[in-house]
């Protein structure tokens, strides 16, 4: 349509221009309708914004729900739940100790949707935390931290640091009894470690306790400095899964039964070949223009670029990914909007420094670490802790063989899968005792 | 298809929880509220321009923004409470009932019609009522959220608080301690309950032991100066009626308190938010600086009854009951046992006239810590009259207990702190500084002498809480309990102990070349576990049982004998972490030394007691 608008320049009569108007402007702003040919959805993905961050085709494999369950879109669309609704509590928000707990009050009491916002961002919050480290425990199972994409699993084992760190510094800003104790024992904490310790405690803080300066740099990094570079981050991770040829799978994804008979590779295809040969003839007009264009499409090589009436295991993007990855934005919206509506944040009695509560709990993604501290401060808060990021920073250059890639808890991969099993439910049962199980002056209490 | 069908699903369910949030967000009781009474008042008005003017209104949230009381505070309670002042509305139901008018709180009426003497538009709410000025739906607006520590006063108590305490919390009285926020005249009419609870914070010794700013100084337990703003009233009550219910290491006595007085008391401490609401923060300023030119006044109990004339002094039986009446009304035996009454925190005064003389008592009521160095007892600011009918009181209560068998006797006067195994740890002992003997450490106590522990008994040990009991028991029933104590705690068999060769004086004079040899010495070897300030309390200290011994207590230092003090340096002190110096080099001289030392830093204090002429043993 786009082409065929061009013929009808010589007719510019005013009355045609007003016709024309509307097609005009829409055609400005997309430049296709809706599209019916497999040449019309590579266009559609290639030349939006918004979908150019797909592949023009996507291998089946990845649309298998049950291979990624969404993980890595869940905690997309829930940054992006965080950064629309915290730009609206933004509007509320005074980061002043003498402010701040009334400002709650207020969200709370008479802000139209004021409690509904803050509903939604805290159990985003919660929620991003969760789905961060369930995705990252996906692609372990999965193995598909293996080459290529070893340093993508770097980046989002910083993400998962990122996710942490911008949910601690949240947790602070409503100026209750909760956000107080929690960031105190929080930064008491990160004060365990050694050397450096005393003055990292001291740069978050901006002084000695949790006051009026912690909370203003709590509120910068939250706000500002964390999100970018979140953004950054995950702009980079995105680009890195393009780059390193999509979503892993198996070895055997890509062979294709072709009605009983012997299964093909479709490596062995030369798929860009006859394309930029086609392009190279250049002869004109129209079809020269498509086929042009469709050229440099296919220029874009790599394992999921492939154009052309090749037999491969690949679906086009738009719709297949498009329609996957709209109906997890909408379950996970689902899921904010019924829980926020069902459930209220937490909003305790106003900072009283003078008198914290027994036991003074960090947020629940921190409580391991706090029942760790309780045994040992330097190895529980700093030591461990420590030792456990380096490792997952590490984990693809250590294990470094090929095989089990892109299989759920493959039979290769028993001991990875093993010690990174448990290392999971260490965590997690860490967590759960010091959330259900730990009472007054850390004592054990049964919760039932 | 199948994706584009959940997918639709999805959306549609989406769709409806957005309806959900809409209702819940959109659609207030408040505006129900104020439509109706829009409607209640059109119809009741007697004019067209009302009328009109009533049919015009829409709802809209109602505030008031009060910025005379400290910080701003914005109080949106007629919003839902709109006809509060509106006359017509005096028999509705809440929450349309008009506020009432009443004389008590000054309101008055010309030509008939009322006028506040407390403006709504000017005062707000919740500085009288508490409750959270800024919620919109009952739960919160009348602080039914546990996490909000000022429900509304009275009316208000939430699902957290002590069951049997709810009844208890709840009337118009509560109130009273918001009045005091402004009305701080100590007589104010019309907050009886804030009058009476001053009253006996004063009369109950509360004085003694917590500070008030402007009221009293007391230091041991916690400052309430803003404690009505930290806690709530559940809290609050609960803290007197039962001191450990909140705090498990309070040695806050229970109080013989009616429920009346303790609810007094509540009302009273919940009016001291640490800001009087009359004052501008200059005045504030101006005030602490005037209390800190003066010195602060010393508090006065309002009550006849317990003020002594100060004119008179009373006779000595006159004086001896009014000091039985003062003891009782003090509460001493909060923390003292005199009697069958027993506190449980502090020593037995039952027999106080057989143990300490009317010096020593009244010295020791003026100042606890010129005697016992490390006692807890509040210095209580008491007039000299009471002081003198308290004295001589105890003075007079002379008589023996009829004591049996040794055994009996260990119950009756030594159990209390040396306790029931002989370990030390008595019931009051956690309250005493030094810490009780303990008997089952047979290594200490076979390397003394008997006499040494006859004499520790019959004339009591100096600076601390140990007393003489030379008047209540001969020296065969002293014997007595010594042989019952060996036989049942300490239980090894005594061995010969070898004679020492210990100087029975200081063979060093003293001199400030000693004193300075000895602080070298004392500076080298004895700060890990007796501190370098000498007060007992070196790094050591916590791991060391029985303490190492406080060198500031001047009470007991004075007392010992050079001998003593050679023998427990030189040769150390068995069944305790003091080890025999003279295995570890030092000489005899340089003990004299380290013993002037350790003199010196009591030297200034035994001028004070040569001038109180206070007798103690030697």
């Amino acid at each position: 349509m786009v082409y065929s608008m061009s013929e009808n320049k010589q007719k510019n009569s005013f009355f045609s221009v007003i016709k024309d108007f509307p097609a005009a402007v829409w055609s400005s702003v997309f430049r296709h309708n809706l599209p019916h040919t497999d040449l019309g959805r590579s266009q559609t993905s290639f030349t939006n914004f918004f979908l150019h961050i797909h592949p023009v085709k996507v291998h089946k494999h990845t649309l298998k729900p049950w291979f990624t369950m969404g993980l890595g879109l869940i905690s997309l669309f829930l940054f992006l739940i965080l950064t629309v609704t915290g730009v609206l509590l933004m509007f509320y928000y005074v980061p002043s100790t003498t402010q701040a707990y009334d400002r709650m009050l207020d969200l709370r009491g008479s802000v139209a949707f004021g409690v509904f916002l803050r509903n939604m961002h805290r159990w985003s919050a919660h929620g991003m935390v969760a789905a961060v480290f369930l995705h990252m425990c996906r692609v372990f199972f999965t193995g598909s931290y293996k080459k290529p994409r070893e340093f993508n699993w770097v980046i989002g084992v910083l993400l998962f640091l990122v996710t942490l760190f911008l949910s601690f510094t949240g947790y602070l800003l409503p100026w209750d009894q909760l956000a107080f104790w929690a960031i105190t024992v929080g930064t008491a904490i990160a004060g365990y470690a050694p050397v450096v310790g005393d003055q990292m405690r001291f740069i978050l803080l901006g002084d000695t306790t949790v006051g009026q300066e912690a909370l203003l740099r709590f509120y910068v990094l939250h706000v500002a400095v964390l999100p970018l570079v979140a953004a950054g981050l995950i702009a980079i991770h995105f680009w890195r899964i393009r780059k390193d040829g999509g979503m892993s799978r198996p070895a055997d994804a890509d062979v294709i039964e072709t009605n009983g008979a012997a299964p093909v590779e479709t490596e062995a295809i030369p798929a860009a070949a006859p394309v930029m040969a086609m392009a190279a003839a250049g002869n004109g007009g129209i079809d020269f223009i498509e086929k042009r264009r469709y050229g440099v499409q296919g220029l874009v090589r790599g394992p999921f670029t492939k154009v052309g009436n090749v037999p491969d295991n690949s679906v086009y993007s738009y719709p297949n990914l498009l329609l996957a990855e709209l109906f997890v934005f909408i379950l996970t919206v689902l899921g904010v909007l019924v829980i926020s509506f069902f459930f209220n944040a937490p909003l305790e009695e106003a900072v009283n420094v003078l008198h914290p509560p027994n036991p003074a709990k960090a947020p629940w993604y921190f409580l391991g670490l706090q029942e760790m501290v309780s045994y040992s401060a330097f190895w529980g808060g700093v030591g461990v802790p420590g030792i456990e990021v380096l490792i997952l920073l590490l984990v693809p250059y250590i294990d470094r063989g090929q095989k089990g890639v892109g299989k759920w808890f493959a039979k290769e991969r028993l001991l990875a899968n093993t010690l990174f099993m448990t290392f999971v439910v260490v965590n997690i049962v860490l967590i759960i005792i010091g959330t259900f199980f730990r009472g007054q002056n850390w004592e054990f209490v049964s919760p039932f | 298809m199948k994706m584009r069908l959940s997918l639709a699903i999805a959306s549609v369910a989406i769709l409806v929880v957005h309806g959900f949030v809409f209702y819940q967000q959109f659609f207030h009781k408040w505006e129900n509220y104020q439509t109706s009474y829009f409607d209640q008042a059109r119809t009741l008005s007697k004019t067209d321009a009302e009328r009109e003017a009533f049919a015009a209104r829409s709802p809209k949230i109602e505030q008031i923004l009060v910025t005379q009381f400290g910080s701003e505070r914005v109080d949106r309670c007629t919003t839902c409470h709109i006809a509060s002042d509106d006359p017509r509305f005096k028999d509705a139901p809440h929450p349309y009932k008009t506020h009432p008018f009443s004389e008590a709180l000054g309101d008055k009426q010309v030509d008939g019609k009322w006028e506040r003497r407390h403006k709504f538009s000017d005062i707000g709410c919740t500085v009288c009522h508490d409750g959270q000025g800024r919620g919109l739906t009952e739960f919160y607006a009348h602080g039914e959220d546990e996490f909000w520590t000022e429900p509304m006063l009275g009316y208000v108590t939430q699902e957290n608080w002590r069951p049997e305490f709810k009844d208890k919390l709840k009337g118009k009285e509560y109130m009273e301690a918001n009045c005091a926020q402004c009305h701080t005249d100590k007589d104010f009419k019309q907050t009886p309950m804030v009058n009476k609870g001053r009253d006996l914070f004063i009369q109950k010794n509360c004085y003694g032991c917590h500070r008030i700013e402007g009221i009293s100084n007391g230091t041991l337990g916690p400052d309430l100066t803003d404690v009505g703003k930290k806690w709530n009233l559940n809290y609050i009550y609960e803290s007197i009626y039962d001191p450990r219910a909140n705090s498990v290491t309070s040695f806050m006595p229970k109080f013989n308190l009616t429920d009346d007085e303790i609810k007094a008391l509540a009302i009273f401490l919940k009016s001291r938010r640490g800001f009087n609401y009359a004052e501008t923060t200059l005045d504030h300023y101006r005030a602490t600086l005037n209390k800190s030119q003066a010195p602060a006044p010393p508090p006065s109990t309002t009550t006849t009854t317990t003020k002594p004339t100060p004119t008179t002094t009373p006779a000595a039986t006159e004086g001896a009951k009014l000091g039985e009446q003062l003891i009782a009304e003090r509460a001493c035996v909060a923390c003292h046992k005199l009697g069958d009454k027993d506190g449980g925190i502090a020593p037995d005064l039952s027999f106080e006239g057989l143990i300490k003389d009317e010096k020593w008592i009244k010295a020791h009521f003026k100042d606890p810590r010129a005697l016992v160095p490390d006692s807890i007892m509040p210095t209580f600011a008491f007039t000299d009259g009471d002081f003198n009918a308290m004295t001589t009181y105890l003075a007079g209560l002379n008589k023996a207990p009829a004591l049996g068998s040794p055994q009996e006797t260990y119950q009756n006067l030594c159990m209390r702190c040396h306790g029931e195994k002989g370990d030390g740890h008595g019931q009051i002992a956690i309250y005493l500084d030094p810490y009780p003997r303990d008997f089952t450490n047979a290594g200490f106590m076979n390397s003394k002498t008997e006499d040494r522990f006859v004499n520790s008994i019959k004339n009591g040990v100096g600076g601390t809480s140990m007393p003489a009991w030379g008047k209540v028991l001969n020296d065969d029933q002293i014997k007595g309990v010594l042989a019952y104590i060996g036989q049942n705690f300490t239980k090894d068999a005594r061995t010969e102990i070898k004679p020492r060769d210990v100087p029975e004086q200081n063979p060093v004079a003293t001199s400030s070349e000693s004193i300075a040899r000895g602080e070298a010495i004392y500076l080298q070897r004895c700060t890990g576990c007796h501190g370098r300030k000498a007060d007992g309390k070196g790094a050591n200290s916590l791991d060391i049982l029985p303490r190492p011994r406080n060198l500031l207590n001047w009470q007991f230092i004075n007392n010992a004998t050079d001998k003593r003090l050679f023998e427990s340096i030189l040769y150390g002190v068995q069944g305790t972490a003091m080890p025999p110096w003279i295995d570890y080099g030092l000489t005899k001289e340089d003990v004299g030394d380290l013993v002037n030392y350790v003199r010196s830093l009591n030297q200034s204090k035994k001028d004070f007691m040569a001038a109180n002429l206070v007798a103690m043993c030697h």
